[in-house]
């Protein structure tokens, strides 16, 4: 069992935007969801944790491991999949993976190869591993990127934005893997897709604006809102009037009309009905929040 | 964009205006800055880096929209299609041409701000050339940017990749490249000048000829080859133009579905399960690392379409330069081992130069560019690993095109049937000018790379720094290969010396740049951009946390080994050994004139008899010399003291017996006070030493004259300088006048009557008149030393071999002392010994040049008169010098200069007859008369030997083939005039001009031959000759000559003495038409139209017409190919227009006036004309 703590990142890039502010986590095995909108912030804290880049203050441990500190250790046990995961051209799937084995430290060719062949037919492309990674579609790459960040069981798994611009099937896929992985080590899962959370998650957090503004497990975000979240459709020329009027957290367009939600602690009548929370109602509670204190 | 273009174009410009030492085409003399010529050529050769900006332009144009994605709504748009391809289209010319702007900008700036800044002086500014500025963008700028703008588009457009249209404009610029291939061979400079995309070639050739007042004067026109070229390409681009046009269509481009292959399904029986691994990251695993980004990386560059491209570039270049041979005088060379090597280096140099500016920022920049950088950079590898794999990469890639290059360059030998195949020479050449290099680059490349961390502007920085730092270096006036980029002592490959004295400092400059460029590496990994940070600080901490003891403990190694590599080098090459910078030489050369010139007209005795004492060590590179000299003062003068000037780098001393130095100026001059001066008449003796060893390395090679095999001297560099030298003089007008140096004395002027000035010769310049000479000279076992005269003697003494030479007749003290490892090849002749001393390696000529050698021998005895020594040698000398030279009976010859010409086609010109017939002729024109130190001289001694040596070749060659020669001395004399320094003289005022003296004297000196006969011409000389020959002074002058000439020219040509010999006489000689018609007798008719005009030049160069009356050769040629001339008249022509009639027995092919092209016509190719049927 493994524990990464997380105390007090902070962050400021040299363009004055606040990245990390004051960023503190506990987690431990298992998958944990980083929610929150584009900008967020979740990537500067991944990459944080992936030693990747440097933070101005705080800390995280992975055990006893001291991340910001001492990369190398870190990156022994490190599975990686960054948001943007791109391919060399001219380089085949067990070739590209066969060398990220080698810069992990699989120094044993024969293993390697065994461990490469395993992985590929783990993530279903055993078929396709003399082919240029770069003729992939979309999720097989993103498949080859879990695979190279299963290499050398790792103890920490970072994936940031993996499912964006998948298929459903091909995200289903991905799911399906994550999980089964997830259960023995520590995953986090950065994402400003909820229904990810929702599906895989038994802990999360939600990031916006570089700071934490929730933190917990999905259950406990829902039961707070229960009984607070109503739903009406309205047309859209009432829409700026409504916004005014209550706390509105989201509006989308269902079946070609819009139809908002608003947080209230009693039902604020004219034809809103209560719904049971989601989490993206928790989402939106709580990025929303922050954008109007500010 | 537009403006940084023409920026840097102006700057460009700019600097050459007020600089002389940025150069970009020349300007020699009197030619302005700014003259219009100045401005064409500039713009000639910056539109070719023009194109590069163009492709920006063109390409940007045509893809623009589609880059953006913006081309599928655009295409939506009812937009005409003429309307956007060609508003596109015209819209990037204009801004290409704009570009070109920047030029006349840097033209006005700089003729502004030099003359008031005093860079330059004001007489160097012309008025500002607008018609050049205008002509030049009309005929030059606009045709050329619109052909390459109609290729670059068509590409563009075609493929919708910037790579493409990249290589487009490398295929041009290639094509460029091929057309000046073509063009150094004189058969085909118009067909190169056709083909020159850019017009270059064909301005160059419409103005070689001009004179400085014309390349003052005369903006490019629209005329002649130019036209025709613009023409030729603005047509070609025009069609390029509207094919691409109707081929191009606003329906998108298909994206390539690829096939994939049904995948079988068979496979997926297989099952793996998970390995148990063993010991992850246990051990520091740099190797595999290493090897596996090693992998990644150098197999990307080599399937690389740019890597391959560029490769197939560089073969094509190389293959297309063999392709001419190595081309002498019409003669080919063999392709011996340093000619195709000299062709390699310079490809590979540039080819690689740009593999690796470009592969560095790639290869740094690999991860990021693909995305995968946070990958790679989250596993737990060494970063010095990545940085090293990448950087081998690199290297291996430039070498690997090296030795491809090397490759097909020996298969080009081979199938030349040249078979002594030196790999060992290829690869020592491949490692010191290749190898080292591609290291030094690379770490300094990937440096900037890593350290900037911005791709683009890297490259920037690292084009800067690759081609702009030899400008720095030389405005800043450094010269040591310590400060110069990876700079090393240049060493030339002999056959006979090898790679010469060099290597050593070669080796240490080397080793010194190689461990610079791992420090730099090792300090760019402190460096390298791990992760997503970008600040240098937050890159320098992660470096600083992730790299372990051993990393600083191997930074403080290869930086230590550097600094005592640094100091080493530094004592060798600016402590143990010193070399003056050229700026310091100038200096020197300033300082010595202010100093001393008032000393010019010191008298100094003559000498009389010298005994050489002189050893040589080639091992050591080592000499000792001791000269006994007996000296008698010849003037009527008494002689107090004695003025030397001294040779410090050979320590050259002077033994004066009963005197007292009562002048040093810092060892360079020295003043002897004689304690009993010198009575007119008197004899005196004095010794002088020299001693030369070489130490340690140098910053360049000083002395390289004495070499391990093929040492070569003469006597002025043992012997000190008697009294002030003005050869130490700065002769370049314009630096003169920017060291406040007044004008340079001119040769003294030809005098009518002798005085005082026909008292001294111009070769010894009044040190001696006829000398006795014996040497006795030594050197190492292994070879043999050669001086002029009889070897008396020869032994073996102390592991030396030592000779005793002895000249047979008084001769000019004009001595060569050379030592080599030697084979010889000789005949006797008349009691002549005839020998050839060459390098084992050269024997293939050796029979051609014995029995030229005795041709000669024979033609100048029978019409001169008799030859006074008793032996005629030439002797093989390295190639880092190229001339042949005549001393006293003997003649070395530079190995590149004959020993290796092919003489298989018999049917050819020999240029070795050429050559050893001039040398020998030296032994009369200019060993036993030798003129007065004045105007004129050297056509006595030159224009003569070149004239007997086409005698000599004469005899064997009819007149059809001597023309072939001597368009050689014709191009040499009017490529000569017009980069004329000072101003032009006529033949018999001749400065020592070699244009002058060589190239017009050859080709007036024939045509009088032609015209007056080969035995009256020989007449004159021969009387001249027994007039003069090694008579004690005066001296004869030209005119003297001229009255023994006189006699010789009939009443009606003695015009030609006044054009040919004492005014500048240009002709202009055009067949206009030729027809013929068939008479009833069977014979044909011919009527020749022509045009006839002479003009002469004054000494700008400018021309004044004067009216013909002239005899000039009209012939006929049996054939188009001009091989059989089979009549010709002379005629008198006393019209600028005539129409001739000639009755011929066959049918005519080609009329030509002056057939044998002895007159100097600037155009020839308007002499000929086909003859056609009259109608």
């Amino acid at each position: 069992m493994s524990l990464l703590k997380i105390s007090h990142l902070n962050k400021t890039y040299p363009n004055g935007t606040k990245a990390l502010i004051d960023v503190s986590l506990e987690l431990s095995n298992g998958m944990f969801g980083l929610l929150g909108p584009n900008g967020a912030g979740k990537s500067s804290l991944m990459r944080t944790l992936a030693t990747l880049q440097e933070a101005d203050s705080g800390s995280a441990f992975l055990d006893d491991i001291d991340i910001l500190n001492s990369p190398k250790e870190v990156r022994r046990i490190l599975g990686y999949l960054p948001q943007e995961f791109g391919v060399y051209p001219k380089i085949s799937a067990s070739q590209l993976l066969d060398h990220i084995a080698t810069l992990k430290g699989i120094n044993n060719r024969s293993e390697r190869k065994e461990l490469v062949n395993y992985l590929l037919q783990k993530v279903n492309l055993y078929n396709e591993r003399n082919k240029s990674v770069k003729g992939f579609s979309g999720g097989m790459k993103q498949r080859v990127g879990i695979a190279q960040a299963l290499i050398g069981s790792p103890k920490l798994i970072i994936v940031d934005e993996p499912t964006a611009g998948l298929d459903p099937g091909e995200r289903n896929r991905f799911h399906n893997l994550l999980a089964e992985v997830g259960e023995e080590v520590i995953v986090i899962l950065s994402t400003h897709i909820v229904d990810d959370v929702r599906e895989l998650c038994t802990q999360m957090a939600i990031m916006n604006a570089g700071e934490i503004v929730y933190s917990g497990t999905p259950g406990n975000a829902l039961m707070a809102l229960e009984g607070k979240v109503w739903r009406k459709s309205i047309e859209r020329s009432e829409k700026e009037d409504y916004q005014n009027k209550f706390s509105v957290i989201s509006d989308k367009m269902v079946a070609g009309r819009p139809q908002i939600h608003v947080l209230s602690e009693v039902d604020p009548g004219e034809g809103f009905e209560s719904v049971a929370p989601n989490l993206e109602d928790v989402f939106f509670t709580k990025t929303h929040a922050r954008a109007t204190e500010g | 964009m537009i403006y940084i273009f023409m920026f840097i174009l102006g700057l460009l410009v700019f600097g050459a205006v007020v600089s002389d030492n940025i150069v970009i085409g020349g300007v020699v003399g009197d030619v302005k800055k700014n003259a219009p010529t100045v401005v064409a050529t500039f713009v000639c050769i910056l539109n070719i880096f023009g194109l590069l900006f163009a492709t920006a332009f063109f390409n940007n144009a045509a893809l623009r929209d589609h880059n953006y994605g913006f081309h599928e709504i655009l295409f939506s748009t009812p937009i005409s299609k003429a309307g956007y391809y060609f508003g596109r289209f015209f819209g990037a010319l204009l801004l290409s041409t704009l570009t070109m702007i920047g030029i006349y900008i840097g033209f006005i700036v700089g003729s502004a701000v030099g003359p008031m800044l005093n860079w330059i002086g004001p007489e160097r500014i012309g008025p500002t050339p607008w018609m050049a500025f205008i002509k030049s963008q009309l005929i030059f700028v606009l045709p050329n940017m619109f052909f390459a703008g109609t290729l670059i588009f068509a590409l563009a457009t075609k493929f919708k990749s910037s790579v493409v249209s990249f290589v487009g404009t490398l295929f041009i610029i290639i094509g460029y490249m091929v057309s000046l291939n073509l063009a150094s061979d004189i058969e085909n400079q118009t067909l190169a000048a056709m083909l020159d995309v850019f017009g270059v070639r064909t301005y160059f050739l419409d103005t070689q000829y001009f004179t400085p007042f014309e390349r003052n004067t005369i903006s490019p026109s629209f005329s002649g080859l130019v036209l025709k070229n613009r023409l030729l390409w603005l047509f070609i681009g025009l069609i390029i133009l509207v094919l691409s046009y109707f081929t191009f269509s606003f329906s998108t481009k298909k994206s390539k579905v690829k096939k994939r292959k049904k995948v079988a399904s068979s496979s997926s029986a297989i099952s793996f399960s998970k390995p148990k691994l063993t010991a992850i990251g246990e051990t520091d695993s740099f190797w595999s690392n290493f090897t596996s980004f090693f992998k990644i990386n150098f197999l990307s560059i080599i399937k690389s379409n740019v890597y391959i491209i560029l490769l197939v570039f560089a073969i094509i270049l190389l293959i297309t330069n063999l392709w001419g041979g190595f081309e002498h005088f019409g003669l080919q060379s063999y392709p011996v081992t340093y000619k195709v090597m000299d062709v390699i280096s310079g490809i590979s140099t540039l080819f690689v130069l740009i593999i690796l500016v470009f592969f560095s920022g790639e290869l740094v920049w690999r991860d990021r560019d693909s995305h995968i950088n946070e990958v790679i950079d989250g596993t737990p590898h060494l970063s010095i690993a990545s940085l090293f794999a990448k950087t081998i990469s690199l290297i291996i890639i430039a070498c690997l095109m090296h030795l491809l290059l090397i490759f097909i360059g020996v298969i080009y030998q081979a199938l030349n049937g040249y078979t002594n195949f030196e790999l060992g020479v290829y690869l020592k050449d491949f490692i010191s000018g290749g190898f080292v290099r591609y290291i030094i680059w690379s770490t300094f490349l990937i440096f900037i790379q890593v350290i900037i961390n911005q791709k683009y502007l890297a490259y920037f920085v690292s084009i800067l720094f690759m081609f702009m730092l030899d400008f720095l270096f030389i405005i800043l006036k450094v010269e040591s290969n310590m400060l110069m980029l990876g700079s090393t002592p240049s060493s030339i490959y002999s056959d006979m010396n090898g790679f010469g004295p060099t290597v050593q400092g070669q080796f240490w400059f080397s080793l010194y740049w190689v461990l610079f460029g791992f420090v730099l590496l090792i300090i760019a990994g402190l460096f390298w951009s791990r992760g997503t940070n970008t600040s240098i600080k937050d890159r320098f901490l992660v470096g600083k946390k992730s790299l372990g003891k051993s990393y600083f403990a191997m930074l403080g190694f290869f930086g230590i080994a550097w600094i005592i590599l640094a100091g080493f080098t530094f004592y060798n090459t600016q402590i143990l050994n010193t070399y003056e910078t050229s700026y310091e030489s100038e200096l020197f050369q300033v300082d010595y004139e202010k100093k001393f010139k008032k000393y010019e007209n010191a008298v100094f005795p003559s000498i009389t008899d010298i005994v050489y004492n002189i050893d040589i060590f080639p091992k050591e590179r080592g000499l000792k010399v001791k000269c006994n000299l007996s000296l008698i003062n010849k003037s009527d003068q008494v002689i107090d003291s004695l003025h030397f000037t001294i040779n410090k780098d050979l320590n050259q001393t002077v033994l004066i017996p009963n005197s007292e130095q009562v002048f040093n100026a810092n060892d360079d001059y020295l003043i002897y006070k004689l304690n009993n001066p010198l009575m007119p008449g008197e004899k005196f003796e004095m010794v002088s030493t020299a001693e030369y060893f070489s130490k340690g390395f140098e910053n360049r090679v000083s002395q390289m004259f004495i070499l391990k095999n093929g040492t070569f001297f003469n006597n002025f560099t043992i012997l000190p300088g008697f009294g002030y030298q003005s050869n130490y003089e700065i002769a370049d007008k314009n630096k003169r006048i920017k060291y406040e140096l007044p004008a340079r004395d001119r040769m003294p002027e030809l005098q009518s009557t002798c005085n005082h000035l026909c008292m001294k010769n111009y070769l010894s310049d009044g040190s001696s008149d006829w000398v006795n000479v014996e040497t006795f000279i030594s050197t190492s076992a292994d070879q043999i030393a050669i001086a002029p005269g009889s070897l008396i003697s020869e032994v073996v003494e102390n592991g030396r071999n030592k000779y005793h030479y002895k000249v047979d007749h008084p001769s000019q003290n004009f001595f060569s002392f050379i030592s080599a490892d030697y084979e010889i090849a000789s005949k006797k002749w008349n009691d002549i010994d005839i020998e050839v001393y060459y390098d084992k390696a050269h024997e293939v000529n050796i029979d051609i040049m014995l029995e030229a050698i005795q041709k000669s021998l024979k033609y100048y005895t029978e019409n001169f008169g008799p030859y006074y020594h008793k032996q005629a040698r030439i002797i093989e000398f390295p190639r880092y010098r190229t001339f042949a030279q005549a001393f006293p009976g003997t003649m070395p010859y530079a190995e590149s200069f004959g020993f290796i010409t092919n003489l298989e086609d018999t049917t050819k010109n020999n240029v070795i007859d050429a050559v050893i017939a001039h040398e020998i002729a030296h032994q009369y024109w200019a060993h036993q008369v030798v003129g007065a130190d004045m105007q004129g001289s050297t056509m006595l001694s030159e224009s003569f030997a070149q004239y007997s040596s086409l005698m000599v070749m004469k005899q064997d060659n009819g007149p059809v083939k001597m023309k072939d020669f001597l368009k050689y001395d014709l191009r040499r004399y009017l490529r000569g005039r017009s980069s004329e320094s000072e101003k032009e003289l006529p033949l018999y005022l001749v400065e020592n001009q070699a244009h002058i003296h060589y190239g017009k004297g050859a080709v007036v000196l024939y045509a009088l031959q032609e015209y007056i006969g080969e035995d009256r011409v020989n007449t004159a000389l021969r009387n001249f000759l027994d007039a003069y020959k090694y008579q004690e002074p005066p001296y004869p002058t030209s005119n003297d000559f001229m009255k023994y000439l006189k006699p010789q020219v009939p009443d009606s040509l003695q015009y030609l003495i006044k054009d040919w010999f004492e005014e500048i006489t240009l002709y202009d000689l055009r067949v206009k038409e030729a027809k013929y018609t068939q008479t009833d007798n069977g014979k044909y008719e011919v009527n020749v139209e022509l045009i006839a005009k002479k003009t002469k030049a004054d000494s700008a160069g400018a021309v004044k017409e004067v009216s013909i009356a002239d005899w000039v050769d009209i012939g006929f040629y049996k054939d188009r190919d001009e091989k059989e001339l089979f009549f010709t008249q002379r005629i008198y022509l006393d019209n600028e227009n005539s129409t001739m009639q000639f009755t011929l027995d066959t049918i005519p092919a080609k009329a030509a006036i002056d057939p044998l092209r002895i007159l100097i016509d600037r155009v020839y190719d308007d002499n000929r004309k086909l003859v056609s049927k009259s109608e």
